[in-house]
């Protein structure tokens, strides 16, 4: 219980500190009526909690599905095909103030689609193994097609879109956060429920059948819902790393391995190391701006560190 | 108990793998009843697990029908199954750090609703599982500090927490010592005398197979060599043949036991 | 015969880096690798001097018919050979400390122009003056863009932004040609206080900073597609729709044409100050 208390004073703690804290100076006395709070900072509070939530389940998710610790949402590719759409929409010139996003988040479904036909290749029957080379084949072959089509174009525009891609919540607005709101229930409550079928996948295909898991649906289910959560998230705010791939680590050393607790920690988790780290971004440098993946690595990293020795020290880990 | 339905019913199987040469499997049929301790025997590649795989319904057999509890195997749905046989697998890989108790809670699954919470007739029946796998000091072990015996131990205890009425088990004795192994062979001889499950063996252990089994089946090259009681299959002639190394047959408490002869290479 | 092929290999590589090819007095066949070079080229009335450009080249209209060497940053060092120059003027740029060396070894005169600022275009000017046989023109570009700068600045008229792209928010800084001409014309960057030619801030910065217009680099009249989104409406000039659109010929690059840009810019400011 006081896992669950400690958690929730952390993200009010992350929610309050991201509403307060800005390059610009807003007086306390002023929150509720400023501008910059309302229109600004709220909205991109609310929006890095569901980006950050949405990243840090499908995190959790995709390592189960894998059975890879290291694996992370944009492994699978997913990355690489948001870029491409992103770039072939400012490319094309297609207009509208959703156009960028929309591609995106085509591009990063198109991408899922191919790895999940390759995952099915030979009768594999979406083998982690072939999952993840054929998501970092994706990834690779479309970076590459990016890489290609803005070396190769004019507009200084096409160069910018790379900027966008390293990930940032700028484009947060009461709108992107009501799209996010809206979508990210279904591929969550999908995940939750699959939660105790993961549990059975750690140990094996094999072992989990015979314990009554439907392998086949319960890999397919994962696979799309993570993959859809990742899709939405680099839509509205580019690949933001090491979020799903730290989060699901350090819930997991305080939550364990069950899913059904796993899940919504590493929600909220993930949700408040999002919305600390991009506080930092927009403080540190003020009134320069960072790029939030950076702040996550290096939030992230040294924070799983300390976790780690902690937990080393005291309960260890491994297999049976 | 004889008059009753079999939980297990393979008929006349046939197998092959798709791209390969030869049946995996031919005309091959198995029928465990309550109360029944079925061991499978026969070198490697002769077709135990795939026996197994399609008495479950992993598989679909070329000819033949599989049965489980009267109903045909593929219209099982995977949950149902596993509220009435409880598989313990050759191999599993556990990624998860976990404590004993937590690992056979698993095994509840199948009983769980789909939202609901664990229940204390779940936790009961954990407790029950490891009482019968004299395993309950080790409820709060870590599961990397077991011992491969012990660890073995837990893994029947989580198939037993399914409460099933039929238990395969696939080498369970592979790379354990003696003891253990003997301890896994009285634990599930009183399984099945003591709790009327049914229990299917895969084995290499023709000796203890032969002493606490009640049928054998021996398998080579996918068929059924010798299937009956272990005094009646594992004659010289028939071990010989499907071992292909000399042997002799020495009776012990009743029950033939394997002697591999030494056989010297010719100087050249 | 074999020690004359070692000799003649260790003369050639350990050829010393500084012994580059010397210019020309008068250079006819010059590759110019960046758009500024080549519109001071053009400038100077050494059009026809120009035997290669940049793809990105495009100002004046004459260059067109210039032959397209790629790019001119890493360039491609055989396509510029191809031409056959005299001489190659070379972007300053980390990027391009490789192309000088190579350019070297094959015995092809280059020189290195920095071309970020108004007060490199009048360097820039004489020294392609120079270059080309043409002094006096250059040294007349030279004088009126450091006239130019002498000039004191006038009383800011506007409080400006000018934002190059929406996401991530990048607006140009102190370090930028386009703050020197936006302080020339009487408009203060507010972010002239950035040291770089650019940098990516906080909407909320721009909102706190209230600027009164919006400078976008932009051909056409129409509104960024960013001046419709929610967040973007905070800022008080977005709202009220005060954008000043500057044309790419005419602000797109550190250019001779400078003063008329200036004039150009002073006007825009002069009359959305009278809105």
């Amino acid at each position: 219980m006081m896992r669950w208390l400690g958690l929730a004073a952390l993200v009010a703690v992350a929610l309050l500190s991201a509403v307060v804290l800005g390059p610009a100076h807003v007086a306390l006395g002023d929150l509720t009526s400023s501008e910059i709070v309302r229109s600004l900072r709220v909205p991109r509070a609310l929006l890095a909690l569901l980006v950050g939530g949405s990243l840090g389940v499908a995190g959790a998710s995709l390592q189960a599905l894998v059975r890879n610790p290291l694996a992370d949402p944009f492994l699978l590719g997913l990355s690489g095909g948001a870029g491409l759409g992103a770039v072939l929409a400012i490319a094309l010139h297609v207009a509208g103030p959703w156009a960028l996003p929309l591609a995106a988040f085509a591009g990063a479904l198109g991408a899922m689609a191919l790895v999940y036909r390759l995952g099915l290749v030979g009768g594999a029957q979406l083998d982690p193994r072939v999952l993840l080379l054929a998501g970092v084949a994706v990834g690779a072959f479309s970076g590459a097609i990016t890489t290609a089509i803005v070396s190769l174009a004019e507009a200084a525009d096409l160069r910018n879109a790379f900027l966008w891609l390293w990930g940032g919540l700028s484009g947060a607005s009461w709108d992107t956060v009501l799209v996010m709101a809206v979508y990210i229930p279904l591929p969550l409550i999908v995940l939750y429920a699959e939660a105790r079928p993961l549990d059975l996948l750690a140990l094996g295909e094999e072992p989990a059948t015979h314990l009554g898991a439907d392998v086949e649906p319960l890999k397919r289910r994962v696979y799309v819902a993570a993959s859809m959560l990742t899709a939405a998230a680099v839509a509205v705010s580019g690949v933001i790393g090491f979020v799903g791939l730290i989060v699901p680590h350090i819930t997991r050393l305080v939550w364990g391995h069950r899913h059904r607790a796993l899940f919504p920690a590493a929600f909220f988790g993930g949700g408040a190391l999002l919305l600390f780290a991009d506080t930092a971004a927009r403080v540190t440098v003020a009134p320069r701006e960072l790029p939030v993946g950076i702040v996550t690595a290096l939030v992230g990293v040294p924070l799983f560190a300390v976790l780690l020795r902690r937990w080393g020290a005291g309960g260890g880990g491994g297999r049976g | 108990m004889t008059g009753a339905a079999p939980l297990l019913s393979v008929q006349r199987v046939t197998y092959r793998y798709p791209g390969a040469p030869g049946d995996a499997l031919h005309d091959v049929s198995l029928e465990a009843r309550a109360g029944e301790f079925h061991a499978v025997l026969g070198p490697n590649g002769s077709g135990k697990t795939t026996l197994v795989r399609v008495a479950l319904g992993l598989l679909a057999p070329g000819t033949g029908t599989a049965e489980l509890a009267g109903r045909a195997a593929a219209v099982w749905s995977r949950r149902d199954l596993a509220r009435v046989v409880g598989v313990v697998a050759q191999r599993e890989d556990n990624l998860f750090p976990q404590q004993v108790r937590e690992t056979v809670l698993l095994g509840r699954y199948p009983h769980l609703s789909f939202w609901g919470a664990e229940r204390a007739a779940d936790r009961a029946a954990v407790t029950r599982a490891l009482e019968r796998c004299d395993a309950v000091a080790l409820a709060d072990r870590w599961i990397w500090t077991l011992s491969g015996g012990e660890y073995q131990r837990v893994r029947l205890a989580r198939a037993l927490a399914q409460e099933p009425s039929l238990l395969v088990l696939d080498e369970p004795t592979a790379s354990l010592d003696v003891r253990h192994e003997m301890e896994m062979f009285e634990l599930v001889r009183t399984l099945v005398d003591r709790h009327g499950l049914a229990v299917v063996m895969i084995t290499h252990h023709v000796n203890l197979a032969a002493r606490f089994a009640d049928r054998v089946l021996l398998l080579a090259d996918g068929r059924t060599a010798a299937q009956g009681a272990p005094g009646a299959v594992l004659s010289r002639e028939t071990v010989e043949r499907v071992f292909a190394w000399p042997v002799a047959i020495a009776p012990f408490d009743g029950r033939p036991q394997m002697i591999p002869l030494r056989q010297p290479k010719e100087s050249t | 015969m074999r020690r004359l092929l070692v000799a003649s290999l260790l003369a050639i590589g350990c050829r010393p880096a500084a012994d580059r090819p010397a210019t020309p007095p008068v250079a006819h066949r010059i590759v110019s690798l960046a758009p500024s070079s080549t519109e001071l080229l053009f400038a100077l009335g050494a059009g026809d001097q120009v035997v290669g450009r940049t793809t990105w080249c495009r100002y004046p209209p004459a260059a067109l018919l210039v032959a397209d060497v790629g790019d001119g940053l890493n360039p491609n060092i055989e396509a510029i050979a191809a031409r056959r120059p005299d001489l190659v003027v070379l972007y300053r740029s980390q990027l391009n400390e490789t192309a000088a060396t190579q350019l070297a070894r094959l015995g092809i005169p280059a020189v290195t122009l920095a071309q970020d600022r108004l007060e490199d275009i009048a360097h820039a000017a004489r020294e392609l003056g120079r270059l080309t046989g043409r002094a006096g023109a250059g040294d007349s570009i030279g004088a009126a863009m450091e006239a130019l700068l002498k000039t004191p600045a006038p009383a800011p008229i506007r409080r400006v932004a000018f934002v190059v792209w929406d996401n991530p928010p990048m607006v140009i800084g102190g370090g930028s040609y386009l703050d020197q001409l936006a302080t020339l014309a009487g408009g203060t960057n507010i972010f002239h206080d950035l040291g770089a030619a650019s940098a990516t801030v906080s909407i909320e910065t721009i909102v706190a900073r209230n600027p009164d217009v919006i400078l976008v680099l932009s051909d056409d009249a129409a509104l960024p597609g960013y001046s419709t989104r929610r967040e973007w409406r905070a800022i008080r000039a977005v709202r009220e729709r005060r954008f000043i659109m500057l044309p790419a010929d005419l602000f797109g690059r550190p250019s001779p044409s400078a003063p008329a840009a200036v004039a150009a810019l002073r006007r825009a400011l002069e009359l959305d100050a009278r809105r």
